[in-house]
């Protein structure tokens, strides 16, 4: 295989972070996660115009509660359509059927499929926050819109069906992936300040420092995450809206996970500081803050990015777990974890198979995050080369 | 050691046959950047009672070669058919079931290593690892294992061999450790022995005694040992024959006198004269020139060619050298050396 | 003493232990009561196995490891200070003129930085030029001085083999213009082709740019050859040191006669019969009394397990030894 002196010189002068990221792209398992990450991320942040209805109770449908998922068709025996069409359901009730709900399809109505219509207002950078007690209550208006990608002329479209109240579960589970990322975020974001703090300063000074910081870390790490969730989960009032909670929920997360990233940094620390370049530049003289600045740093944002990405999966399944038995997020607010709590019934394994939809989506949405994690971690480690 | 060619001739004439034969050995690896050819073309032989040193330098193929013999190469290793390594009439290289690599790992072949710490597991008292690899190879009792195993460290000079028996690994220092595990590898009573850089990391002092135990283990078991290290000093001590490896291939090989007394190829040369010798403290210091090429860069031709100063425009880097004789035992790859056959 | 550039007076280092947070405190004696002068312009070398103390005490002489006891005087054109006492304003001073080479070629280059930046960081930490040009300049000059090609300035160091590495190395001691080197192992991780090619270019350099070398280094062979001057160390004591060609046509000291007959010669020849030392080497922590070497010595008798031999000089020349019966052996 000849190569080209012009890409060995491009290889000799690459920098490190030019390798990884040219590494990471050549590993196909990770692209693909990533490219599915990326997909659902941006679906995520468009939930609102990607939706026809709005996923809280106001966008309920009550003539069809608990209905089956409704996919359009271009064609049946009336002839083939260019725009895409939904039969009409009406309600049927009798004595057939046991007097339970069932839905009949009216194969002669057609209601087709509107493009880009008005719809249920949506809003972005809103945030209306009721601290308890003090007057800080702040309000932002935001923006808000009311376009969405589809809808339908007459009667209502559910392309993953409906729960019990009506509710339209395609926008429910997009609407649940960005409030799950966002809190992941969050959490995330937390545990990471934390863990740079404790961890950078063990992992910097050593000695006895370091000594404190890790039988504090060990502390924490030691109590048992589920009850201490529960308690504080529990602790939390009723009174407090669902963005609050939300807050506070992110919050949680990130002080529980903290640990873990926080020992992650202390070795990153340590190994690095014992290198030789880094007594090279000692014996130039150099202070603490170069070699923090020009050495440490750009070595550990490799690896902390990685650790960044591997840890997500954890903070998203944390908090599905919380919503799940339902000390996290609640009602009104989706998450993942709240629509799987609905799953839950006996009653919906044998009839509405279609509310494990959302199951597929946090599956998913885990698994890309992890092959996404493993290809940067891949791509980032050194053992690698030698 | 005789060449391939002069096999057949020594053969019929010698009452002992060779232990070891290597022919036509091809190894590659199978990498992200490509295939990288690591051993080409090699052919060697030993007999009982016979060292052998291998000698080169990083990316020579030295340590792959004798991997191969023990089928230790990692999993993207290719061995080109064509290649064989006999060990006692059977092809080491067709064997595929761990039973038939069982025969010869640690059975007929042992292998000690550069770092000690490798060899012994770290939880586990070295007197245990050493009976569980007797049992695994020979029919006898716990008990009689263990009186083989205190034997064997008696004999490479460890005190108190009992109580070393009972002890880790990280207890002992770190020349008592290379000898437990030249114990550990000789118990088993191999015929061949691999030993790969094994006093590279120890003090002179400790590494003077490692190789007094070799030689005298080789006396009294009449084992074929193939040396492997870059240090030509040891070499020179320790050594019957000598083969040198550049990228892979063997240069040149033959009696260790004959060959440092009067070295052939250019490699060998240069080698000779960039090392610094104690008894000769005026003699310069002759570096070779350039840089030893990545192996996914292989020159053409001649491997060494880039870096020759006998290099000839047309010829090194077109024609690939074969290893023909330039005497007796002594054979040299190289085009520009005139040899029986030219 | 006029024309020394290093004074090592009767240095000490010890480095305290604890196994963990219950155990009791140990010392290790890493170094103890060294004297050695390093005259200006030589070339002298440390050798020894390990747990001899050389890479501590080289890097005590560096400044870069504490002094538990006695004195390390840099005696500097306008005044001598000691390194074991040392102020701050002193220490930025001696940091331009004293420099490492470190052994791993690999370990000591950082990989995020080109090539130029890592020769040039010196120059930018101690703000010795005033304008990127000039930092251009030197690092240019040093660079060629190294045998670098200038067009590999930009490249990082994953493009390079050990001993272009061990260039770079060498490249970003010397852009200070120091006056005094430590090359600590430097040849150890390189290819024996390669080595020579380091070591020429270490004696090049000498003399172009006038300077100073300690060289630490466990391979006597090496050493013999590039050496003006050896010191042999043992549990970290100086138990030899002698002009090179003295020292190893003629070594004195017990210890240093069975290191020299263990290097393996590269005639096949010359079969040379180690002197075997019984026993393994002591720890540090728990030095054998009177004479370290004592336990392994074969002339061993009682008074060398109760008094300290001193580095003595023999015969008025320039070859010390500390031996108890130098003058029976």
């Amino acid at each position: 295989m000849e190569i080209s002196s012009k890409q060995k010189e491009a290889y000799f002068t690459a920098t490190q972070m030019q390798l990884v990221t040219t590494r990471f792209f050549a590993n196909r398992a990770a692209m693909i996660a990533g490219s599915i990450l990326l997909f659902m991320i941006v679906i995520s942040l468009f939930s609102g115009f990607l939706s026809p209805y709005d996923p809280t109770i106001a966008g309920r449908d009550k003539e069809y509660e608990n209905g089956s998922p409704q996919i359009p068709i271009f064609w049946d025996h009336n002839g083939f359509s260019f725009r895409p069409f939904l039969h009409s359901k009406t309600k049927y009730r009798g004595a057939d059927t046991n007097f339970r709900w069932v839905y009949k399809v009216d194969t002669e109505n057609r209601r087709y499929i509107t493009f880009f219509p008005k719809g249920w207002e949506y809003k972005y950078f809103a945030y209306n926050i009721n601290l308890p007690g003090k007057n800080l209550d702040f309000r932002i208006p935001g923006l808000t819109f009311d376009r969405h990608l589809f809808g339908i002329d007459s009667g209502g479209i559910h392309l993953f069906g409906t729960d019990k109240a009506g509710k339209d579960l395609f926008s429910r589970t997009l609407n649940a992936i960005y409030i799950s990322l966002a809190v992941g975020t969050l959490g995330v974001f937390i545990s990471f300040v934390l863990s740079l703090i404790i961890g950078g300063i063990a992992g910097y000074y050593g000695g006895w420092i370091d000594g404190l910081c890790q039988m504090f870390t060990d502390a924490v790490r030691t109590i048992p995450p589920i009850p201490l969730f529960m308690c504080l989960a529990a602790f939390a009032p009723d009174t407090w809206s669902s963005e609050l909670r939300f807050f506070f929920i992110a919050t949680l997360l990130g002080f529980i996970g903290w640990p873990t990233l926080a020992r992650r940094v202390r070795t990153h620390l340590l190994t690095e500081r014992s290198q030789e370049y880094i007594l090279a530049a000692k014996l130039c003289g150099a202070s603490s803050t170069h070699i923090i600045i020009r050495h440490l740093l750009p070595s550990f944002t490799s690896y902390i990015i990685v650790d960044l990405v591997i840890s997500f999966p954890y903070m998203l399944l944390s908090e599905t777990a919380l919503s799940f038995i339902g000390l996290g997020l609640r009602e009104p607010v989706n998450s993942l974890g709240v629509l799987l709590q609905s799953a839950t019934k006996a009653d919906v394994l044998l009839n509405y198979q279609w509310y494990f939809l959302p199951v597929l989506f946090l599956i998913i949405l885990i698994l890309s995050f992890v092959f996404v994690g493993d290809g940067l971690r891949d791509a980032a480690d050194p053992h690698r080369n030698k | 050691m005789v060449s391939a060619m002069r096999l057949t001739l020594i053969e019929t004439n010698s009452y002992m046959t060779n232990l070891l034969e290597i022919k036509n050995l091809n190894v590659e690896f199978d990498t992200d950047e490509g295939r990288i050819l690591a051993v080409n073309n090699l052919f060697l032989s030993l007999k009982e009672g016979e060292v052998l040193g291998i000698v080169g330098e990083s990316g020579s193929g030295k340590s792959v070669t004798a991997k191969s013999i023990m089928q230790l190469n990692p999993g993207n290793t290719h061995y080109k058919s064509g290649g064989e390594i006999i060990i006692d009439d059977e092809n080491v290289l067709k064997f595929d079931s761990t039973k038939d690599l069982k025969k010869i790992r640690g059975g007929k072949v042992s292998m000690i290593f550069q770092e000690p710490m490798a060899s012994f597991a770290p939880a586990i008292k070295i007197g245990h690892q050493m009976v569980e690899q007797l049992l695994l190879h020979k029919s006898i009792d716990k008990k009689e294992a263990k009186n083989i195993s205190i034997d064997m460290l008696n004999r490479v000079g460890i005190s108190d061999a009992e109580k070393r028996f009972n002890q880790y690994a990280f207890e002992l220092s770190g020349g008592m450790r290379q000898r437990a595990m030249i114990a550990m590898a000789l118990s088993t009573m191999p015929k061949l022995l691999l030993a790969d850089e094994p006093t590279t990391a120890l003090d002179v002092t400790i590494q003077a005694q490692v190789l007094d135990l070799i030689k005298s283990i080789v006396k009294e078991y009449q084992m074929g040992v193939i040396f492997i290290t870059h240090d030509l000093g040891v070499i020179a001590q320790t050594a019957d024959y000598v083969a040198v490896m550049y990228l892979g291939c063997v240069v040149e090989s033959g009696p260790v006198r004959e060959i440092i007394k009067n070295p052939k190829h250019p490699y060998t040369i240069g080698l000779l004269e960039a090392l610094p010798d104690v008894n000769n403290l005026d003699a310069p210091l002759k570096p070779v020139p350039g840089n030893i090429p990545s192996p996914l860069e292989r020159p053409s031709g001649c491997v060494f060619h880039t870096r020759c100063n006998l290099y000839e425009e047309g010829k090194c880097n077109i024609e690939f050298p074969e290893l023909k004789n330039y005497s007796d035992d002594h054979q040299v790859a190289c085009l520009k050396v005139s040899t029986y056959e030219q | 003493m006029n024309n020394n550039l290093i004074t090592v007076k009767n240095v000490s280092v010890e480095f305290n232990y604890q196994e963990n947070v219950f155990s009791k405190k140990q010392k290790i004696q890493a170094v103890k009561n060294v004297n050695l002068n390093i005259k200006k312009g030589s070339f002298v070398g440390l050798v020894g196995e390990s747990g001899s103390g050389k890479t501590t005490l080289g890097r005590a002489i560096l400044a870069a490891n504490h002094i538990s006891s006695g004195q390390v005087i840099f005696h500097d054109e306008k005044n001598d200070y000691d390194l074991a006492n040392i102020s701050k304003k002193d220490l930025k001073d001696y940091r331009k003129k004293a420099q490492l080479i470190f052994q791993d070629p690999y370990a000591a280059l950082s990989p995020r930085m080109t090539v130029r930046d890592i020769i040039a960081e010196p120059l930018e930490v101690m703000k010795l030029t005033s304008s990127r040009e000039e930092t251009d300049e030197r690092v240019r000059s040093i660079a060629s001085k190294c045998r670098l090609n200038l067009e590999h300035l930009r490249r990082y160091p994953h493009a390079f083999s050990g001993g272009q590495r061990q260039r770079i190395s060498i490249a970003r001691a010397l852009v200070s213009s120091p006056q005094f080197i430590v090359a600590d192992e430097s040849v150890a991780a390189l290819d024996v082709s390669i080595q020579a090619d380091i070591l020429n270019l270490l004696k090049a350099l000498q003399t172009d740019l006038n300077l100073t070398y300690l060289f630490i280094s466990h391979d006597l062979s090496v050493v013999a050859h590039t050496c003006d001057e050896v010191a042999v160390m043992y549990l970290g004591r100086i138990v030899e040191q002698a002009p090179t060609r003295e020292l190893f046509s003629n070594p004195k000291h017990p210890y240093t006669k069975a290191l020299l007959s263990s290097i393996p010669s590269i005639d096949p020849d010359k079969q040379n019969k180690a002197i075997e030392l019984k026993g393994e080497i002591p720890s540090s922590m728990n030095p054998p009394s009177g004479c370290v070497f004592h336990t392994r010595c074969q002339y061993v008798n009682e008074n060398c397990k109760k008094t300290v031999p001193q580095l003595e000089k023999l015969n008025g020349s320039d070859h010390q030894a500390s031996c108890l019966r130098i003058n029976e052996i």
